[in-house]
């Protein structure tokens, strides 16, 4: 591969041998150095002209521009996100006491239910009490009555067996008080 | 086409000869392509600066692209004194890029391969550069030649040292962009006899090596008007504000 490359070069440096020697450089050949200058600098001049007064302020207005638009978006945007946080921090405050008022909501009406029900119990109580003593009251004459009713009906017995056995009528206060002895004796069992 | 590679840089005259006091002055294809230049330049900008979009088109875009790009460069290298000379500066990067690209189309002439061309453009830069530093700071302008920090043997040296480096900056500036077109153009011709010279059997390697070439000649092309650009920008940096 090498001696392949070093042979083309040398072929094609015979082959540019043959012609090199009508030009050599025509950078140096000073025919035409005026002519350059000359049109370089027209062909400058009318560039810079038309450049730096028409071109360059054209494109520099429109990039101005394009940032003014950015940048007055972005204040907008910064704006927008200002009132935002404005209207959330509102709504907060709206929320934390609108949750405060529903929580005395419901501790007033809790207490005024407690008190109620309360109330109502006391007022039951009171009442179930009075029943019960009325209850206790009216056993306790009806034990009284009982124990009379009871004497009577013994007397009675005891009357009536007497007679049925004996045949005799004894008298009745002797047959109470007999009754009444056993009866003293006996009814504290019961009563 | 011959085959030889410098030929592509000879000048000829297009039409009548143009005559002003003995000198001649006729539109040669070299004035053919500094005009092909500039037309391409004012085409872009015209299309690219008519429709004023906030969302640019393509051209607009192109021209933007430009326009900041250069802007860039000069307030990098030499700030916001610079404003002033942006469409100068603009222009000439703007126009020596194009007669690079314009050159590299095939049968075309690289207007920038012609040290004329680019002495003339780099003694016009040196002399405005001068001028404007004498303006700015009189005198003083002079000691851009002495460097401060500098031990006092060494000062006569450096100070002479720094004389003949401004005083080959034209020459530097134009020899730097002349000599890279003519060299990859002239590469570019070789390369191509060769494929011509070795035939359809041995020519595919050249023709390789031609197409890379190709690639890296459009990167010189930009980069060469760039660094054109930015030397001026640095020149006049140096005349606008004396740091030494």
């Amino acid at each position: 591969m090498k001696s392949f490359l070093s042979l083309s070069i040398a072929f094609a440096a015979i082959n540019t041998n043959l012609y090199s020697a009508e030009a050599g450089m025509p950078q140096l050949d000073p025919k035409y150095w005026a002519s350059q200058a000359f049109w370089l600098v027209l062909v400058f001049i009318i560039l810079y002209i038309s450049i730096s007064k028409f071109y360059l302020p054209k494109i520099k207005s429109n990039l101005d521009n394009r940032e003014n638009k950015i940048k007055e978006d972005l204040e907008n945007a910064n704006k927008f996100k200002e009132q935002s946080e404005l209207k959330i921090k509102e709504y907060k405050l709206i929320l934390d006491k609108t949750k405060k008022e529903v929580n005395k909501i419901l501790f007033d009406s809790k207490n005024a239910l407690d008190k109620d029900i309360q109330n109502k119990k006391e007022v039951i109580e009171k009442e179930i009490e009075k029943e019960i003593l009325k209850a206790q009251k009216e056993i306790s004459e009806l034990k009284k009555n009982s124990v009379s009713s009871i004497q009577n009906i013994s007397e009675n017995i005891t009357s009536n067996i007497i007679e049925n056995v004996s045949g005799d009528k004894l008298n009745e206060s002797s047959i109470k008080a007999a009754v009444e002895e056993i009866s003293k004796k006996n009814l504290s069992k019961y009563l | 086409m011959a085959n030889n590679p410098m030929q592509q840089f000879t000048v000829h005259k297009i039409g009548p000869e143009i005559n002003i006091a003995g000198v001649d002055l006729s539109f040669t294809n070299a004035s053919l392509f500094m005009v092909i230049s500039a037309s391409l330049i004012i085409l872009l900008l015209f299309f690219g600066s008519k429709e004023k979009k906030i969302i640019p088109s393509k051209i607009q875009l192109i021209a933007e692209l430009f326009y900041t790009f250069v802007a860039k460069m000069i307030s990098d290298t030499a700030g916001s004194k610079a404003k002033p000379y942006f469409p100068f500066i603009f222009s000439l990067f703007m126009f020596v890029l194009f007669c690079n690209m314009v050159g590299m189309l095939p049968y075309s002439f690289t207007v920038t391969s012609h040290i004329i061309v680019t002495l003339i453009m780099a003694l016009f830069i040196f002399i405005a550069v001068t001028v404007i530093g004498f303006i700015k700071h009189g005198f003083k302008y002079l000691s851009i030649f002495v460097p401060s920090g500098v031990p006092a043997v060494l000062l006569p040296l450096i100070t002479i040292i720094e004389i003949i480096s401004y005083l080959s900056r034209p020459v530097s500036l134009s020899v730097r962009l002349f000599a890279n077109m003519m060299a990859g153009h002239t590469m570019l011709k070789v390369f191509g006899g060769f494929v011509v010279s070795l035939g359809i059997l041995g020519g595919w390697l050249p023709l390789s090596f031609s197409v890379a070439l190709t690639g890296l000649e459009i990167l010189v092309a930009f980069l060469q008007a760039y660094v054109f650009a930015i030397l001026t920008c640095i020149y006049l940096n140096d005349a606008l504000n004396l740091h030494h």
